[in-house]
C-alpha cells in the first residue's frame, strides 16, 4: 500500500527537515534554551504533519481531483462557521476548536482553493479561458473566501488567497489584458478600500511608510525588528546571543518575526543560507509542475509552490520593512499549529503530483466525484 | 491549454520569484552589513540603561572643625515607572497615607510626562518618620511606590555664614546645559558663595550602574557599577567664636560688613554681610512668600556686601595718599602745610572736615586728624599717576579671591575712566577728591581688609578662604620703609593719641592702629554746612554718610587686620567702635586659646 512511498524524492524531504530544524533550534533559543514552551511542540506537530504529507502523497491524485470542489465547499462553510461561532484567539476570529485540534479553516482554504482552480481550468477548454463568461467562477471562488478572512480580520490570509488565485489564471493561460486591467482597477480602488480597513490596519500600512509616526505604539515592531536584524551583521551574535529577542524588544519573536531572530542570531551569512533553503524547495515545486502532464497536476503543484513563496516573501519583507506587518508566517519556521499542518499537506500534494507525473486525468467528469 | 503559454508564463514566474528573493537579500546586506553597525549601537543603547548615583556633598567646618554644612537624610516616596503603570491609580492608592494637594498632584503629572530614563519619579520628598512608618507599613497596598532615602544640604549655623558659604539648590536649565551631570535627579550645585565658588570640589563625581533592562524596563542584571566618589570636604578659615561675635556686633546697626583676617598668612577669620538670611530656605526651592520678603528688605540681605558692595573709601585712602607722597619724595616726613579749613583751588572752595583748620600740618598729623587741606595741598604738587599705582599695589580695583562669586572689582579714578565718564579732562580738582577717597574710587570691604593686611604686614597678603597645609607666604612689597613705617606709626596714634580720630575707641589694654573714614552719599549743601549739620544724622537713613575703618592689631607686630563699613552709619567713629569691640573679643579668644594650651 505504501508501495509508491519508495519512489519518493528524499532530496525535498530532507530540505524541509532542515529548514523545520532551523525552527526548532530558534523555539528553543527563544524558549530560553528549553523546549518548553515552543520547540517540542513545533516538533511534534512537525512529526504529525510529515505522516500527513506521506499520507497526502501516497494517496492517487485522481482522488484530490475528484475531491477538489467538495472539498472547497467544506472548507468554505467551515470559514463561514467561525465567522458565526469561532471564538476570539488574539484579537482576530481565526479559530474553531474541534476539543482535540484548533483548526483555523482560512488557512485549509489556501490548499482548497488550488485544488478547485486547478480542476476548473483542467476541464475548462484553454481555448476559453480569457472568455469572460467563464472567468466569473474562478474569481467567486477567490473573492469569497477572502472576504470572508478578511472580515476575520486576516490580511495575510486574505492576500496570500488572492495572489496564489491570480497566479493559476496567470498559469492558466489567461488574456493578460485581465492582468493589466485588474492591475488598473486594484489600483483605482485603494481609496474606497481604504475604508473597508480596520483602523489597526489603516495604522499599519501608514506606520510602514513612516515608521518614525508612532515609535512607541505600532511602528515600534518594526523598528524593532530592524535594528534586531541590523544589529546582527555578517556573522550574527550566536546561538542565544540575540540581545533583542532575548530582551524582549521584539515582539512576536517566535511568530511573525522569527526571520529577524534567525537574523540576529545567525547574520547576514544565515539568512543566505536560510533563503538558499528556501530557493530550493520552490525550485523543486516548479520542477514537479513543469514535468506534471495534466493541466490540474501542474496547477496544482505550482499553486502549493507559489503559496509557499508568497509565505516567505510576505514574512520576510515585513520584518526588513519593505512590506507593512499583515501577520503572515515564516513557513515551515514560525511557531503555529494550523500553518505547519497545512503547509506539510500542501507539499503532501506536491510529492503526490510528483509520484502521478504520468498520470492521465479525464477531461471531463460527470458528477461531483 | 497551449503548452507554450505555460511554459513561458512558468518561466517568467520562476524569473519574478528570483528577482524579489534578490531585492530581499540586497535589503538584508544594507540592513546587516552596511547599516549593521549603527543598528548594533542602537540594539546595545535598548538594553543598557544608566541608573545614576548621586555623590555625598563634602561637608563644610570651621578652622576648628564646627560643622558649617552638612548632608542630612531624606526620605520620599517614589513610583517606579514601568510600562502599563498608572500614576493617578498610584496617587489614589496613597491617599489615605499620604496628603497631596491637587497643585502638587498637577506638578507630579507634569514631571512624569517630562521623564525619562530608569530613574523612577518622586512623588513626595521630605517625609516625616510619621509619614515614613504609614507608607512603609502598608506597602502592599501601593504597587509601585517605595520609599527612598536621599540626602539634603543642611547648614547648621543657618544666617550666621550665609554669605560666605552660599548655599545649594536644583540647578537651572541653563546650568544644565552647561554641565550635563547636572541633568541627574535630584543633584544639588552650589547657587552663590563658597558653595558655587568650589562647586566642583565639593559636589564630587556621581557614579553610574549600567544596567541590562528588558523590554519593559526591569532589570535583568546589573553589567557594571562605577561608585560615586563623595565631595572633598573643605575647612574653612573662619573661626566661628569669632563670626559669631562679628555677627551679633554688626546687628548694633542696620547694614554693614566686617571682616578679619590673619595679617601674616591671608587667612579670613570672619566674615560678615549684615543682615544675613537663612540658607536652608533656598535648599529645597524657597517658597514665593519667603522669597518677597527677602527682595523686598531695604537692607539687602541677599547681597554679600562683603564683596559686592563698593563704597567710597573716604579718609581710610588717605593712609595710601601720603605713602605714595613720602615715596615720590615730593614731600617728606617734615613737610606741613597750613589749614586754615578751607582752600581755594581756581575759585571753587574745598573745605576741610574741621571747620576751623588744623593750623600747621605734617604727614603723620594728616592722618592722625584726617586733615584734608593737606592733601589738596599734595595734589596741587605732585601727579596721579604714582598715587594710583599704589593704590592699585594695595589691591584697589582688582578682585581678591579666586573665582568668588559675585566679587566685584570696585575702581580706582583714572584719568581714562573720566574721560569715559563724562569726556572731560582730567585737572588738579580730580586729583583733589581721588586722594581723600572720593570722585571715582569704590572699594569693597575685602578690599580694605587688604590694605590694612599689606599696611600691617608689608607683604603681599592675598585673602585666604580655605585651610591648606602649607601655610601660604607672600613676598614683600615693593614700598620704601621707611615711608611705610611714618604711616604705620601715624595709623597707631590716630587711634592712641589724643588727637587722634579714633582715640575715644582705644583698647583698655594692647593697641590697635588704623585709620577711620567716613564716605559721603550725597554732596554737602551750603546751608548743611553753614549749619554744621554736615554728618547728616539729620538725614534719611538711605542719604547718611558711610562709615568705615580699616586697621590691624596689635599696633606693633600686627597679627589681624580688620575692615568694618556700617553703611549709613553717620560717620567713620561707629565703624572704630565696632572695630574695637571686635578685636576686645579677638583678645578674649586669644586667651581662651592660651588658656586651653596651658592646661593641656
Amino acid at each position: 500500500m505504501l508501495e509508491k512511498l519508495r519512489h519518493i524524492n528524499p532530496y525535498p524531504l530532507a530540505v524541509i527537515f532542515l529548514i523545520s530544524s532551523v525552527g526548532f533550534v530558534l523555539l528553543f533559543s527563544a524558549g530560553g534554551s528549553s523546549l518548553m514552551p515552543w520547540a517540542l511542540k513545533q516538533f511534534i506537530r512537525f512529526v504529525v504533519g510529515m505522516a500527513i504529507l506521506l499520507a497526502v502523497a501516497n494517496i492517487d491524485i485522481r482522488f484530490y481531483f475528484r475531491v477538489a470542489y467538495i472539498f472547497y465547499v467544506v472548507t468554505f462553510l467551515l470559514l463561514i462557521l467561525v465567522e458565526l461561532m469561532g471564538f476570539v484567539g488574539m484579537g482576530a476570529q481565526r479559530w474553531i476548536d474541534l476539543y482535540i485540534i484548533q483548526i483555523q479553516p482560512s488557512e485549509l482554504m489556501k490548499v482548497a482553493l488550488v485544488l478547485a482552480l486547478a480542476r476548473y481550468f483542467h476541464e475548462l477548454d484553454s481555448a476559453k479561458v480569457s472568455r469572460l463568461k467563464n472567468l466569473i467562477l474562478p474569481v467567486l471562488m477567490m473573492a469569497l473566501p477572502a472576504l470572508l478572512v478578511i472580515r476575520q480580520p486576516d490580511l495575510g490570509t486574505a492576500l496570500v488567497l488572492l495572489t496564489v488565485g491570480a497566479c493559476l489564471l496567470f498559469l492558466a493561460g489567461l488574456s493578460l489584458w485581465y492582468f493589466i486591467a485588474a492591475g488598473v482597477g486594484a489600483v483605482s480602488s485603494i481609496p474606497i478600500l481604504w475604508n473597508f480597513l480596520h483602523e489597526y490596519q489603516k495604522q499599519r500600512v501608514l506606520i510602514f511608510f513612516d515608521p518614525g509616526r508612532d515609535p512607541l505604539g505600532t511602528g515600534y515592531h518594526i523598528t524593532q525588528s530592524k535594528i534586531a536584524m541590523g544589529s546582527g551583521g555578517f556573522f550574527g551574535r550566536g546561538y542565544g546571543q540575540g540581545t533583542q529577542a532575548a530582551l524582549n524588544f521584539l515582539p512576536e519573536k517566535q511568530t511573525d518575526f522569527i526571520f529577524t531572530m534567525f537574523c540576529e542570531e545567525y547574520g547576514f551569512v544565515g539568512a543566505i543560507g536560510l533563503i538558499s533553503l528556501y530557493v530550493v524547495l520552490i525550485m523543486y515545486g516548479v520542477r514537479v509542475a513543469m514535468l506534471a502532464s495534466s493541466t490540474f497536476s501542474r496547477l496544482v503543484a505550482w499553486g502549493i509552490t507559489f503559496s509557499f513563496f508568497i509565505y516567505m516573501f510576505v514574512n520576510m519583507s515585513m520584518v526588513i520593512g519593505l512590506l507593512p506587518v499583515v501577520g503572515v508566517p515564516l513557513p515551515l519556521v514560525s511557531y503555529g499549529g494550523t500553518a505547519m499542518l497545512t503547509l506539510l499537506m500542501g507539499f503532501g500534494l506536491l510529492f503526490c503530483v510528483d509520484l502521478h507525473r504520468n498520470v492521465k486525468l479525464p477531461q471531463k467528469v460527470i458528477g461531483l466525484f | 491549454m497551449a503548452e507554450q503559454t505555460f511554459i513561458h508564463r512558468s518561466l517568467f514566474l520562476v524569473g519574478f520569484i528570483l528577482v524579489t528573493i534578490l531585492i530581499i537579500i540586497g535589503r538584508l546586506y544594507y540592513l546587516q552589513i552596511y547599516e549593521g553597525q549603527h543598528f548594533r549601537s542602537l540594539a546595545e543603547g535598548n538594553r543598557i540603561a544608566l541608573q545614576p548615583n548621586l555623590s555625598l556633598r563634602g561637608e563644610v567646618f570651621d578652622r576648628n572643625g564646627v560643622a558649617l554644612a552638612q548632608n542630612k537624610s531624606t526620605f520620599r516616596i517614589t513610583l517606579m515607572k514601568e510600562k502599563g503603570t498608572d500614576i493617578n491609580q498610584a496617587l489614589e492608592n496613597l491617599e489615605p497615607y499620604i496628603y497631596i494637594s491637587a497643585e502638587e498632584k498637577e506638578n507630579i503629572l507634569k514631571r512624569s510626562r517630562k521623564r525619562q530614563g530608569l530613574e523612577p519619579l518622586t512623588i513626595k520628598d521630605h517625609l516625616t518618620w510619621e509619614e515614613v512608618s504609614l507608607v512603609e507599613m502598608n506597602l502592599e497596598d501601593l504597587p509601585g511606590l517605595s520609599i527612598e532615602v536621599g540626602h539634603m544640604r543642611t547648614y547648621p549655623k543657618d544666617e550666621l555664614v550665609a554669605h560666605l558659604l552660599g548655599y545649594v539648590s536644583a540647578p537651572s536649565e541653563k546650568e544644565q546645559e552647561a554641565d550635563p551631570v547636572l541633568t541627574i535627579p535630584g543633584i544639588a550645585v552650589g547657587k552663590v558663595g563658597i558653595e558655587k565658588q568650589l562647586d566642583k570640589d565639593l559636589r564630587g563625581i556621581p557614579g553610574h550602574k549600567q544596567l541590562e533592562v528588558n523590554a519593559g524596563r526591569r532589570i535583568v542584571r546589573e553589567l557594571s557599577d562605577f561608585p560615586a566618589r563623595s565631595g572633598k570636604p573643605l575647612t574653612l578659615t573662619i573661626d566661628l567664636r569669632l563670626q559669631e561675635y562679628a555677627v551679633e556686633r554688626l546687628a548694633e546697626h542696620e547694614s554693614g560688613s566686617a571682616i578679619v583676617m590673619d595679617v601674616n598668612n591671608g587667612e579670613v577669620l570672619a566674615f560678615v554681610s549684615h543682615p544675613s538670611f537663612d540658607p536652608n530656605l533656598f535648599v529645597d526651592g524657597i517658597s514665593h512668600h519667603n522669597w518677597r520678603e527677602l527682595m523686598d528688605n531695604v537692607y539687602v540681605p541677599l547681597t554679600n556686601k562683603a564683596v559686592s558692595g563698593t563704597y567710597p573709601p573716604a579718609s581710610t585712602l588717605k593712609v595710601l595718599s601720603v605713602l605714595g607722597a613720602l615715596e615720590s619724595g615730593i614731600v617728606n616726613e617734615d613737610t606741613t602745610f597750613f589749614c586754615p579749613g578751607y582752600m581755594y583751588i581756581g575759585s571753587h572752595k574745598f573745605h576741610c572736615w574741621r571747620k576751623h583748620g588744623h593750623g600747621a600740618v605734617n604727614a603723620r598729623k594728616a592722618i592722625v586728624e584726617s586733615c584734608d587741606v593737606y592733601f589738596y595741598e599734595v595734589a596741587k604738587k605732585m601727579g596721579y599717576e604714582s598715587l594710583k599705582q599704589v593704590y592699585e599695589e594695595f589691591g584697589l580695583a582688582s578682585k581678591q579671591l579666586w573665582q568668588y562669586p559675585h566679587e566685584r572689582s570696585g575702581l580706582v579714578s583714572s584719568e581714562a575712566l573720566k574721560r569715559k565718564k563724562t569726556g572731560h579732562k582730567w585737572t588738579v580738582t580730580d586729583t583733589i577728591l581721588s586722594i581723600i577717597g572720593q570722585g571715582y574710587m569704590l572699594a569693597t570691604p575685602i578690599q580694605l581688609a587688604v590694605v590694612a593686611a599689606r599696611l600691617g604686614s608689608g607683604k603681599m597678603i592675598e585673602p585666604q578662604l580655605i585651610r591648606t597645609k602649607e601655610n601660604p607666604t607672600f613676598p614683600s612689597m615693593n614700598v620704601d620703609p621707611h615711608a611705610l613705617q611714618v604711616v604705620r606709626d601715624a595709623m597707631s596714634a590716630a587711634v592712641n593719641s589724643p588727637q587722634g580720630t579714633a582715640f575715644r575707641f582705644r583698647l583698655k589694654e594692647g593697641a590697635f592702629a588704623g585709620k577711620t573714614g567716613t564716605s559721603q552719599v550725597r554732596r554737602i549743601t551750603m546751608e548743611e554746612r553753614a549749619r554744621n549739620l554736615a554728618r547728616g544724622t539729620h538725614l534719611d537713613w538711605k542719604y547718611r554718610e558711610h562709615g568705615l575703618f580699616i586697621g590691624y592689631y596689635p599696633a606693633e607686630n600686627p597679627k589681624y587686620a580688620i575692615s568694618i563699613v556700617l553703611e549709613h552709619a553717620g560717620g567713620g567713629s561707629k565703624a572704630a567702635m565696632a572695630a574695637r569691640d571686635i578685636i576686645t573679643k579677638i583678645q578674649e579668644l586669644e586667651k581662651e586659646d592660651a588658656g586651653e594650651t596651658e592646661t593641656h
